[in-house]
């Protein structure tokens, strides 16, 4: 960074002429080892996100019969068959609610998520305590990368998110996959694999821009009210997240072997049937997975529908979270027929997710072999809110610090205890997570 | 009723400082006009993040509505029943800074580009590639105080120069150095955000500061901020006498802005955010398309500036009145001939005496605003939002638990219509005590689809709308919405949100009593909404901040 000190560089683009650098075009980018880049001398990256579908599961047919390594997929969990020996099923596992009410659709997502049952919201929106898995994850991994973190959401509305720090605003979501396009592969995309590098001077300026800005922190600082002072720090924050995204723009970019630009797509409808939303995610991951692969972020979430989902079939009269409620079980067959229509689909989304991530190499492996996604809805039985054995796959191994292919049961234990498991196969430095009855110190041995 | 009402925001446990604080208050006395209006603790100051259509009205009232306004919005919160006092609580997270860093290097780059500079800058720089100080200083210290609301700091406006004059220095123009400085105040919380100054008020206390007080006011009568009038009269001092408040006030009335102001307060206190993509479904609902939807949501806003703002009327007509607006797709939709003032506009209509179109709760926007239910209507969710958001009467959340099972199987053939359905929940006695709440009124609104249309029957079996609201009985939705109309907590309540509306936060201990006055005087007053806004603009508590310790929040 040193000699791409901003007020040098403003100094040396005169007139707006840029300084080129030439780079080294590697014919081969990686070490002997195929783990590492040649370039850099840095390991792959190992990537992080959740994936979330909305209205739970009907867990006889979701979850596997046998624990341990000898297990079969059931109805609703099939379609991640291909997949058996990079995903984990986690069952048994509870959100604990520790003297708070049921929030409905937000007390299992945000205690899943933060490791703290939440005491306000309800109805699928609301205020967490702590910060989201992936805010954490990113503050840890993030480092080096353009964005910290994307977020994504497939029925075009930007407030659909479960990724937050403590307060009542989420990081909101993309929507658009020509927005999304624009914002990760438009002008200011600098392709790694190029092998020019042109520190942009308008880089340089918008740093200056809110260099200045922060500068005025102290002073306005004095001006709030103790209560309001956090929001306002939560500001300069957010000024100095981007400074370092910048800073990031003005450094050569490492190579990335599997980073291929994709195409500008094409304006799609905003909608939510089940077509429509099945379709964005499709396009929204195509440019998600090209994001990782590129380095433009390491950490995602992906939200298939809210979790009050309003997903519908065309020419339905009800969403799905109406029929969790209003649908019959049917007697037969012991579920809600319609209503399971989306939830068995929703694990085929998931499995396009990650045939998608499979597909890039990366070394001797793939992007999903360095990757770990965490899936997981809001409730078990949506109809009645229940946050027992809430449903949890984790996907990917982390560059092999993650041992897969089981069904691991929790007997009634924290959830927390797999966001503490993520948290330290990812090496993070964390001894316990959450709070009260959620609280833990166990990681789960089966898998590290 | 009233009281009733007003005791329901407050915190049981602050009951006895309410009082204590009432105690005190009743010694002393505002006058402001018909009626005393006792003097308060009132509530901390805040510090709100813009809204959307706060920001972009900045922008355009600051430079013109050329300049355009790029990027993404992060989504705001409604919390305690509206978005504004959601706006006292958001945060910027960084990929909303990133987004108000994009706007403001756009923005910046329109006002200075070839086309637009000259209207902007009082001077001319010496040479366009050297760095010209005092007409930077000039431009910067302009735009800063409409921006900011208020005059910048010497810390910001060096902060601001010496920035520009490096990046003029760098890039050799003046315009870019210039367009930096502008870039810096565009992305600063000062513009962002609406920051509440505190100072000690002569008569004791704490008060807003002058610039502080014309932002609020400005804001809750135009939704945008100060022009330079007003901040003339902050600067002056005359917007701390009695007399130059009210001129201010009364000049603010008089501007076309007013509407804008009062549509942004029904859209927030109407939850007309939730019409952004809004839909129905198309197989089942084919006359519903964006255009019926934009129509829905534009025919309830004029009907509103029509009855409060041009004729005067009063507020609590809103629920009766049988005036409204036309387009040809509306027309369509009540089966009314519409001539050529509807096709590319709106042409004024009056549904005749007998129709089952009278008021706002049986126009197509209150009607199809439930983004939840596509396919059908929800009598729950009709009843709950006119609970909540026209009586300001919050309705509990169901248990977790419930089971709905058969409750709105519309394929059930034993329960045909809602009425039917919905009788499991009133039968299910930890169901009962909040349907009771909610589902008569929204029975009484079956007779009109999830679009907007009448209908007499459902699967062939006649609707029966009628029910009673509090002992009174009705026949359908006409008679229920006359008795709303002269229900206390209706107009109770708008008063209420245009209160929580201007300071940005729930009620405090002690504005009880400021309540009170406001709808006593709105009684008074015929319950003419440009009479509540005046009042609450130039009321002294409007003004005050308590000490932060007082506060609620």
């Amino acid at each position: 960074m040193s000699r791409w000190n901003r007020r040098n560089v403003l100094r040396g683009a005169v007139n707006g002429a840029a300084v080129t650098v030439a780079l080294p075009f590697l014919d081969c980018f990686l070490d002997g080892n195929g783990e590492a880049l040649a370039a850099t001398g840095a390991p792959i990256p190992t990537r992080f996100g959740t994936w979330f579908w909305g209205c739970g599961i009907n867990e006889k047919r979701f979850y596997p019969d046998q624990v341990g390594k000898d297990f079969a997929f059931k109805t609703e969990t099939k379609a991640l068959a291909p997949f058996k020996e990079r995903v984990t099923v986690f069952s048994g596992f509870n959100v604990i609610l520790d003297g708070q009410p049921n929030l409905t659709h937000w007390s299992g997502i945000m205690g899943a998520l933060t490791g703290t049952t939440p005491n306000r919201g309800g109805n699928g929106v609301g205020t967490s305590l702590a910060p989201t898995l992936d805010c954490l994850v990113a503050d840890h991994i993030a480092a080096g990368t353009r964005f910290k973190s994307l977020q994504v959401a497939c029925t075009g509305q930007s407030s659909v998110s479960y990724s937050m720090r403590a307060g009542n605003t989420v990081n909101s979501s993309e929507v658009d996959p020509v927005a999304l396009y624009k914002r990760l592969f438009g002008p200011e995309f600098q392709d790694p694999n190029s092998g020019k590098f042109t520190p942009d001077p308008g880089i340089m300026l918008q740093q200056s821009v809110l260099s200045s800005v922060k500068d005025s922190r102290d002073e306005l600082m004095r001006g709030v009210g103790a209560a309001d002072r956090a929001r306002l720090d939560q500001y300069f924050t957010s000024v100095r997240e981007v400074e370092q995204q910048l800073a990031v723009q003005l450094q050569p970019p490492a190579p990335a072997e599997a980073c291929a630009i994709p195409k500008a797509p094409a304006a799609v409808e905003l909608g939510t049937t089940w077509e429509d939303a099945t379709k964005m995610h499709d396009r929204l991951t195509d440019l998600m997975v090209m994001a990782l692969a590129c380095n433009q972020t390491r950490v995602f979430h992906v939200a298939l529908s809210a979790a009050v989902s309003n997903l519908r079939k065309a020419g339905q009269s009800v969403a799905l979270h109406e029929l969790t409620h209003e649908e019959p079980i049917d007697p037969k067959l012991g579920y809600q027929v319609e209503a399971t229509y989306f939830l068995e689909q929703s694990m085929d989304v998931f499995a396009s997710l990650l045939r998608k991530m499979e597909a890039v190499r990366e070394g001797t492996g793939t992007l999903l072999d360095h990757s770990l996604i965490l899936g997981l809805s809001e409730s078990n039985l949506a109809k009645l809110h229940t946050l027992e054995s809430l449903p949890m796959i984790v996907a990917g191994t982390a560059g092999g610090k993650w041992k897969q292919g089981q069904h691991i049961s929790g007997k009634g234990d924290t959830t927390s205890r797999v966001g503490l498991t993520i948290q330290q196969a990812l090496g993070m430095p964390v001894g316990s997570w959450g709070t009260g009855a959620n609280a833990t110190s166990r990681a789960i041995s089966e898998v590290t | 009723m009233t009281k009733q009402s007003h005791k329901r925001i407050f915190r049981p446990g602050l009951a006895a400082c309410a009082l204590a604080v009432a105690a005190a208050g009743l010694a002393v006395t505002h006058d402001i006009g018909a009626v005393a209006e006792p003097v308060s603790q009132a509530g901390p100051a805040t510090f709100r993040r813009l809204s959307e259509d706060q920001y972009k009205r900045s922008i355009a009232q600051i430079f013109g509505a050329e300049i355009a306004v790029p990027g993404r919005f992060e989504p705001p919160v409604r919390e305690d029943g509206l978005l504004a006092i959601g706006q006292s609580h958001v945060v910027v997270t960084p990929g909303g800074l990133e987004q108000y860093a994009l706007r403001a290097r756009e923005i910046s780059a329109a006002v200075l580009d070839e086309a637009h500079r000259a209207r902007y800058l009082q001077c001319a720089p010496a040479t366009p590639a050297a760095f010209d100080e005092p007409c930077a200083r000039g431009f910067l210290a302009k735009y800063g105080r409409l921006l900011f609301g208020r005059p910048l700091t010497n810390g910001e406006a060096a902060a601001a120069i010496a920035l520009s004059r490096r990046a003029a220095a760098s890039s050799g123009s003046f315009y870019t150095g210039v367009g930096a400085g502008l870039s810096s105040l565009l992305v600063s919380p000062a513009f962002v955000f609406r920051m509440e100054a505190v100072e000690a008020d002569p008569a004791g206390g704490q008060r807003l500061d002058a610039y502080s007080l014309a932002t609020r006011i400005s804001f809750l009568l135009w939704d945008a901020p100060p022009d330079e009038a007003l901040l003339d009269a902050a600067a002056d001092g005359s917007l701390r006498t009695p007399q130059g408040l009210e001129r201010q006030v009364d000049r603010m009335m008089a501007s076309p802005r007013l509407e804008q102001g009062v549509r942004a307060f029904f859209s927030d206190m109407l939850a007309y955010d939730q019409f952004a993509g809004l839909s129905k479904d198309a197989q089942i609902y084919p006359i519903f398309n964006p255009q019926l939807r934009n129509d829905a949501q534009e025919q309830s806003l004029r009907t509103i500036v029509d009855h409060l703002l041009v004729q005067n009327g009063d507020y609590r007509d809103l629920y009766t009145t049988r005036k409204t607006f036309l387009t040809r797709s509306l027309g369509a939709l009540y089966g009314v001939p519409v001539d050529a003032r509807g096709f590319n506009g709106w042409m004024p209509y009056t549904f005749p005496a007998g129709s089952p179109h009278a008021g706002l709760l049986t126009l197509p926007a209150f009607l199809m605003l439930d983004p939840s239910h596509e396919g059908r209507s929800s009598p729950t969710i009709r009843g709950m939002m006119v609970r909540q958001n026209f009586l300001c009467q919050p309705v509990p959340p169901p248990p977790a638990n419930v089971n709905f099972n058969l409750v709105q199987d519309v394929n059930d053939p034993l329960h045909k219509t809602a009425r039917e359905r919905l009788a499991a929940h009133q039968e299910n006695p930890v169901c009962a005590g909040c349907h009771k709440i909610t589902d008569p009124i929204g029975l009484a609104l079956e007779n009109y689809s999830p679009v907007g249309a009448f209908r007499a029957q459902e699967n062939g079996v006649t609707i029966d709308a009628s029910g009673k609201l509090d002992g009174a009985a009705y026949r359908n939705a006409i008679e229920l919405t006359g008795l709303l109309r002269n229900s206390p907590a209706a107009s109770a309540c708008v008063v209420q949100r245009v209160v929580e509306y201007g300071v940005g936060r729930k009620l405090s201990p002690g504005e009880e009593l400021w309540l009170d006055a406001l709808n006593t005087r709105f009684a008074q007053d015929g319950y003419r909404f440009r009479g509540l806004l005046r009042a609450v603009a130039t009321s002294p508590t409007f003004q005050a901040v308590a000490p932060a310790t007082l506060a609620l929040n």
